[in-house]
C-alpha cells in the first residue's frame, strides 16, 4: 500500500496545474497592444504612477500610439535599468537622473537629441540649470521630467511655542534656536537630517555644502571638498557637533531614508529640516501630515563665515535610447512621446508639467508653467506664497561631483559623510579620502 | 552502503556496469538540460566577462587581461573589509541557525499536545518573504516607532530609545537576527527529516544499556543526525556567505561601511560603478570560497559514522 | 516509590511547555506584531508607545487590497497629492492579488518539476555505481555558488534569446535552476540512509532501475519528497532579484516585486505596506497547515526503522 502512497497524490496536484500551461508560455502581453499606430516604451520609477498614466491616457488617445509602461521602484530603478539596457531590451524612452548623465552617456545608453529640433526647440522656455543638466559634454540628452532644490523648511508652530519670531538666517542661528526649543521640551531633536546611506545623502550634503560657501568640485574638476575652509569640511564639521555636541539631531540621522524623515517632520517631530522642495505639499496636507498648514520655507540658513544661501538642485529627465533614435519608427514615436510628456502636448499645453506641479508638487523646468495661475493657486495653498521657493530656485546649484565616475565616487562618500556622523572619522580625514577617490578615478578615467 | 557523498572502503559491488551508466545517463539528462539552458551560460558568461577589464562607461575598451582582474581585488582594501564583515555575518547566521534549528528539531520530534500547531508555525517564518521579512525587522528596529526600543524601555532595560541600525557595532548582527529568524525553519525542518529515519531500536537499546536524555542525544540522536546536519550546514552556508537581499532593504551595506559585505561590494562594483570586469572576478572570488566551503563540509561531515 | 515515574514524566511536561513557550514567542512574535500593525491606522502605528493590539479593527488596508479594481487612469480619474506621509494608497495596490496568483502559480509548478527531475538524478547519484557520480553531484552544486548578482546581465540574456522576458515560464525555468541542485542533494543524503539491503532485494527480484525507485525509494521518502517540494515553492515564493529583472508588470511580476513597490520607496502608509507582507504569508501558511501532517507527524511509520 505504502508503494502507492505518493502517487494519488502527486496525481491531483498535477490535474490542478496542468490547466495553467497557456499562461505560462504566453506571449508577453505587449504583443496584443501592437496597433495601428504602434508601440513605446517607456521605464521609469514607481512616482506620480497615476499621473503618468493619466497623461499616457490622454497621449494614447491624441496620438493613436500605444505605450508599454513599466515602473520599478526609485531603490531598483538603476539595476534594472542597466541590465535591461545591457540585455538590448527594447525601451525607448526612460526617466534619467541627472547624476547618471555622463556614465550613460559615455556607456552609450543615451542618444543626444541636438538634430531634432521639435525637442531642442523647449530648450527657449526651459529654466537655463535644467538645460546644463541635460548637457553632457555639448550634447543634449532629453527633456526635463521635473526639476527641484533642497529647501530649509521650518514649523510655524513650534518655532511659536518656543517664542521665536523669525526663522534662522544662519546655521548658528539654526543651532541656537534648535537648544532653546530642545530645552523647553518642546522637541527632542528640532533638526531634521535625514542622512541614509541612499541616493538622497549626496543631495542633502551638497546642498550644506553649497550653504557653507563651498564647492565640491572646482570648475577646473579638482577635488576641494578637503579643503579646509571650504564648504565640505565646515558642513560635516557641523553635522557632526550637531549630533553629538549639541545634540540638536538624532543619532539616527544615519538610517533615516529621506521618507522617515519626511513622516517625522509631517508628524511634527522637527522644527528645521532640509527637505525636497515639491515635498511641501505633503508636508501642508492635512489628510497626510499632523503639521498641516505649519510648514513653511525659509532661505536656506547660511553657514560658516563664507556662506551664502545658495542650495542644491537637481532635475530628473526624459532621455531617448540610441536603438529607439536609429530607428525611423521608434524614433517618431519616441519623439511624440517625450515632447508630450517634456514639453507641450499636442494642444500646445504643457500639460504634464502642470499635472506634476498641482498634483504632487513637482516643480517644472518649464518656466511658463510658473505664470499659470492655477499654479501661483498651488503654492499659496500648499507653500503660503511661492516667493520665497522662487528665490531659492535661482540660487540653486547642480551637483558638481556629476561626472563618468560618479557612482563610484559616491559609494567612498557616503561612508565618508556617515563616518562623520557616527564619530568615526574627523571631518578632515573623511573628506581628504572622498577627495583621494576623485582624484584617482578622475586619473584613472583619462 | 552506498552513497556520493561517502567514501567507501573495500571493495564494492558492480553489477552489469552498462545496463547501470545507461540508466543512471537517462535519469540524470533531464537536470543536466535543463542546468546547461539556464545556469551554463550564466556562469560562463560572467567567468569570461571575468576575464576581462569591461567597465560600461568605457564601452569601446575592453580587453582580455586575463587574471588580472582577481589580482587587483587583492589589493583593494574595500575587499578585504568586505571579506572580514562576511565572515562575521556568516559565522554568526549559520551557527545561530544551526544551534536554534537543532533544539527546535528536538522539540517538534517529540509527540505532545499542540505540536501540530507548532509544526505549521514553523513556516511562517519561512513563507514571509525576504521583502517583508526585511520591511518587518527594520520596522522593528525602528528607532521612533521600533517594537523593540518600546519593549525594551517598558520592560525597564532600556532608558531611552536607541537608533539600533544606526550602531555600527550592532548592525551586522541585527540583520543576522533578521536572517536566522526566517532561515531556521527550513534547517529545522531537514533536521526532523533526518530523526524521522532514526530507527527507534536505538533508542530502546540505549535505554536498556541505562542512557539517560543527554547521553542519548549525544550517543544516539546527534551522530544519526550527521547527514541533516551536513544539509543544514551547506545549504546555510552558502545562502548567508553569498546573502544580499536583507542588505539592499535594511541597510544599503550602511552605517558607515557597518554592513557592507562581500555580496553587497559586488553589487556596488557591478550596478553601481558598473565595473562589470571586477564585479565578476569579485563574484568567482565568492563562489570559489562557497564551492570550497561545501566541499570540506561534505568531506566532513557527508561520512558515516 | 509511585511518584517515581510521574516526576520525569512532569519534568517533561514542564520542559515541553517552557519550550514551546519560547518557540511560539519567537516564531510568531514577529508576525504577530506584522498582523497587529496591519490593522491599525497610520495614526495608531506611529504612536509613541506603541499599540501593541489595535485599539480597534480597521480592515481599510486589507479592503483596499481585496476590494481594488484595475481602473483605467485619466485626468478625471487620477489620485491627487503625494502619496508618501500615508493616508494615500499605492497605485499598485490593484496589482497585489494579480501579482499573489503570479506568485501561486510559479511557486506550483517549480514545486512539481523541481521533484520531477531532481528524483530521478538524485537516485542514479545516489544508488547506482557509475563512474563520475561524485563529480555530477559536484557540478550540479557548483551552479549554485556564483552570488546572483553576477548573474542578473547573463540571464536576462539567456531569457530574452529564449523569448520569455515578462513571462511566468522565465521565472519557473529560472527557479529551478535555484532549487533543483540543492534538492537533488537534500533527496541523495536522504536516499544513502535507505537500507542498500532493500535495493539489492528489489535488483534480486528483477526490479529495474525505474521499479526499484518507484517501489522501493519514492515510498520510503515522504518525509524527504514533502520537504523538497516546500522547499522549492517557497524558494520561488521568496525570490527577490531575478524577478525583478525578468518580469516587467503584472502579467508576471510576482508578489516579493509589487510589495517592494510599496516597501523600497514608501509611497505609502506604513500599515499598509505590513498588510500586503500579511497578505504575502498566508497562501504558504495554508498550504503549510494543510500539509504538515505530512511533513511533521504521521510518518514515524517508516519502513526504514524496520
Amino acid at each position: 500500500m505504502s508503494n502507492h502512497a505518493i502517487l494519488p497524490s502527486r496525481r491531483q496536484a498535477l490535474a490542478g496545474l496542468l490547466g495553467a500551461p497557456a499562461v505560462l508560455l504566453g506571449l508577453p502581453a505587449d504583443h496584443a497592444a501592437a496597433q495601428a499606430g504602434g508601440t513605446v516604451s517607456f521605464i521609469g520609477w514607481s512616482a506620480a504612477v497615476d499621473q503618468v498614466r493619466a497623461q499616457i491616457s490622454a497621449f494614447e488617445r491624441a496620438t493613436n500610439i500605444r505605450v508599454n509602461y513599466e515602473n520599478f521602484p526609485w531603490a531598483q530603478f538603476r539595476t534594472a535599468l542597466v541590465t535591461r539596457l545591457v540585455g538590448n531590451a527594447p525601451i525607448d524612452v526612460s526617466w534619467v537622473s541627472d547624476a547618471w548623465l555622463p556614465e550613460f552617456a559615455e556607456a552609450g545608453w543615451l542618444a543626444d537629441i541636438n538634430d531634432i529640433p521639435q525637442l531642442m526647440r523647449y530648450n527657449a522656455e526651459a529654466a537655463d540649470y535644467c538645460t546644463q543638466s541635460m548637457t553632457y559634454r555639448g550634447r543634449q540628452y532629453g527633456l526635463a521630467y521635473y526639476g527641484d532644490h533642497m529647501s530649509f523648511m521650518y514649523n510655524t508652530e513650534l518655532l511659536q511655542r518656543a517664542g521665536i519670531a523669525a526663522p534662522p538666517t544662519t546655521w548658528e542661528e539654526v543651532v541656537q534656536q534648535s537648544l532653546r526649543i530642545k530645552q523647553q521640551g518642546i522637541s527632542e531633536y528640532p533638526l531634521l537630517l535625514s542622512l541614509a546611506a541612499d541616493t538622497w545623502l549626496i543631495e542633502f550634503v551638497s546642498a550644506l555644502t553649497y550653504a557653507f560657501g563651498g564647492r565640491m568640485v572646482d570648475d577646473q574638476g579638482n577635488a576641494v571638498m578637503a579643503d579646509a575652509n571650504r564648504g565640505s569640511v565646515r558642513a560635516a564639521r557641523f553635522i557632526r557637533e550637531a549630533i553629538a555636541t549639541h545634540r540638536i539631531v538624532s543619532p539616527g540621522a544615519v538610517e533615516t531614508p529621506e521618507i522617515n524623515g519626511l513622516r517625522a517632520m509631517g508628524s511634527g517631530a522637527h522644527a528645521f529640516g532640509i527637505v525636497p522642495t515639491y515635498r511641501i505639499r505633503a508636508l501642508n496636507d492635512p489628510s497626510q501630515a499632523q503639521a498641516h498648514g505649519k510648514i513653511r520655507v525659509a532661505l536656506m540658513p547660511k553657514g560658516g563665515p563664507d556662506g551664502t544661501n545658495a542650495t542644491l538642485g537637481w532635475i530628473r529627465f526624459y532621455g531617448m535610447t540610441p536603438g529607439a533614435k536609429q530607428d525611423r519608427a521608434r524614433r517618431e514615436r519616441a519623439v511624440r512621446f517625450m515632447e508630450f510628456f517634456g514639453g507641450r502636448d499636442t494642444a500646445g499645453a504643457y500639460s504634464m508639467q502642470k499635472l506634476l506641479l498641482t498634483d504632487v508638487g513637482l516643480p517644472s523646468c518649464a518656466l511658463p508653467v510658473n505664470d499659470d495661475a492655477d499654479v501661483k493657486t498651488f503654492w499659496d495653498r500648499w507653500a503660503g506664497g511661492g516667493a520665497v521657493i522662487a528665490q531659492q530656485a535661482t540660487l540653486a546649484r547642480k551637483k558638481d561631483t556629476i561626472s563618468p565616475w560618479f557612482g563610484e565616487w559616491v559609494e567612498t562618500s557616503n561612508q565618508a559623510w556617515q563616518a562623520v556622523c557616527l564619530g568615526r572619522a574627523e571631518p578632515e580625514a573623511a573628506m581628504r579620502t572622498a577627495a583621494a577617490k576623485w582624484t584617482e578615478l578622475r586619473r584613472a578615467f583619462r | 552502503m552506498s552513497g556520493a557523498l561517502e567514501r567507501r572502503p573495500g571493495p564494492r559491488r558492480r553489477p552489469a556496469l552498462g545496463y547501470d551508466e545507461r540508466n543512471a545517463a537517462i535519469l540524470v539528462f533531464p537536470v543536466v538540460a535543463v542546468l546547461l539552458v539556464v545556469a551554463a551560460y550564466p556562469i560562463l558568461y560572467s567567468f569570461w566577462v571575468s576575464l576581462h577589464d569591461i567597465v560600461l562607461t568605457r564601452p569601446l575598451r575592453r580587453p582580455f587581461v586575463g587574471f588580472d582582474n582577481y589580482l587587483r581585488i587583492f589589493d583593494d582594501e574595500r575587499f578585504w573589509l568586505a571579506v572580514s564583515r562576511t565572515t562575521v555575518y556568516t559565522v554568526v547566521t549559520v551557527a545561530v541557525t544551526t544551534l536554534l534549528a537543532v533544539l527546535v528539531a528536538l522539540l517538534l520530534n517529540e509527540a505532545f499536545p499542540g505540536q501540530r500547531i507548532l509544526s505549521a508555525l514553523l513556516l511562517v517564518p519561512w513563507a514571509t518573504p525576504s521583502v517583508v521579512n526585511g520591511l518587518m525587522w527594520k520596522w522593528i528596529y525602528d528607532p521612533t516607532y521600533g517594537l523593540l526600543n518600546a519593549l525594551l524601555v517598558q520592560l525597564g532595560l532600556l532608558e531611552r530609545y536607541r537608533a539600533w541600525l544606526g550602531d555600527p557595532d550592532l548592525t551586522l548582527l541585527l540583520i543576522a537576527n533578521a536572517a536566522v529568524w526566517k532561515q531556521m525553519p527550513l534547517a529545522a525542518l531537514l533536521l526532523i527529516v533526518t530523526m524521522k529515519a532514526i530507527p527507534d531500536d536505538l533508542y530502546r537499546a540505549a535505554k536498556v544499556d541505562g542512557a539517560n536524555v543527554f547521553q542519548r542525544f549525544i550517543h544516539v540522536t546527534l551522530p544519526a543526525l550527521r547527514p541533516g546536519l551536513m544539509l543544514v550546514l551547506v545549504y546555510e552556508t552558502m545562502i548567508s556567505i553569498r546573502h544580499f537581499d536583507l542588505f539592499l532593504i535594511m541597510t544599503q551595506g550602511g552605517p558607515g561601511d557597518a554592513s557592507f559585505t562581500l555580496s553587497w561590494l559586488i553589487y556596488v562594483e557591478t550596478f553601481r560603478s558598473l565595473r562589470f570586469g571586477t564585479g565578476a572576478a569579485m563574484s568567482y572570488v565568492l563562489a570559489m570560497a562557497t564551492f570550497l566551503l561545501s566541499w570540506a563540509l561534505i568531506r566532513w561531515l557527508g561520512k558515516r559514522i | 516509590m509511585a511518584g517515581r515515574p510521574i516526576a520525569p514524566r512532569l519534568g517533561r511536561a514542564l520542559l515541553l511547555a517552557v519550550f514551546s513557550a519560547l518557540f511560539v514567542l519567537y516564531v510568531a512574535g514577529p508576525v504577530a506584531w506584522l498582523v497587529s500593525s496591519s490593522l491599525q491606522t497610520e495614526a495608531q502605528i506611529t504612536a509613541v508607545p506603541p499599540n501593541w493590539l489595535p485599539p480597534e479593527l480597521n480592515f481599510g488596508n486589507f479592503d483596499a487590497i481585496l476590494n481594488a479594481a484595475e481602473r483605467q487612469v485619466t485626468y478625471e480619474t487620477r489620485r491627487q497629492g503625494d502619496p508618501a506621509t500615508g493616508g494615500f494608497l499605492p497605485s499598485g495596490a490593484a496589482n497585489l492579488l494579480p501579482s499573489l496568483w503570479n506568485s501561486l502559480t510559479v511557486g506550483l509548478w517549480v514545486a512539481a518539476l523541481n521533484l520531477l527531475l531532481s528524483i530521478t538524478a538524485a537516485y542514479a547519484i545516489a544508488v547506482i555505481d557509475f563512474r563520475g557520480r561524485r563529480a555530477t553531484l559536484y557540478t550540479v552544486l557548483a551552479t549554485r555558488v556564483v552570488p546572483d548578482i553576477a548573474l542578473i546581465v547573463p540571464l536576462f540574456l539567456v531569457i530574452r534569446n529564449l523569448g520569455l522576458i515578462n513571462t511566468l515560464g522565465a521565472l519557473v525555468v529560472t527557479y529551478l535552476a535555484i532549487t533543483v541542485p540543492f534538492t537533488i542533494f537534500i533527496l541523495i543524503s536522504y536516499f544513502e540512509g535507505i537500507p542498500r539491503d532493500l535495493y539489492r532485494a528489489a535488483r534480486i527480484d528483477g526490479c529495474g532501475h525505474w521499479r526499484a525507485l518507484r517501489h522501493v525509494y519514492l515510498p520510503l521518502s515522504l518525509p524527504a519528497l514533502v520537504a523538497s517540494l516546500t522547499f522549492a515553492f517557497l524558494t520561488s515564493w521568496n525570490e527577490f532579484v531575478f524577478a525583478l529583472v525578468l518580469t516587467q508588470n503584472v502579467a508576471a511580476q510576482t508578489l516579493p516585486i509589487v510589495i517592494s513597490g510599496f516597501v523600497m520607496d514608501f509611497t505609502t502608509s506604513f500599515s499598509f505596506v505590513n498588510a500586503a507582507g500579511v497578505i504575502a504569508i498566508i497562501p504558504p501558511v495554508v498550504m503549510a497547515v494543510l500539509f504538515q501532517r505530512y511533513i511533521v507527524s504521521g510518518l514515524t511509520a517508516g519502513a526504514v526503522k524496520g
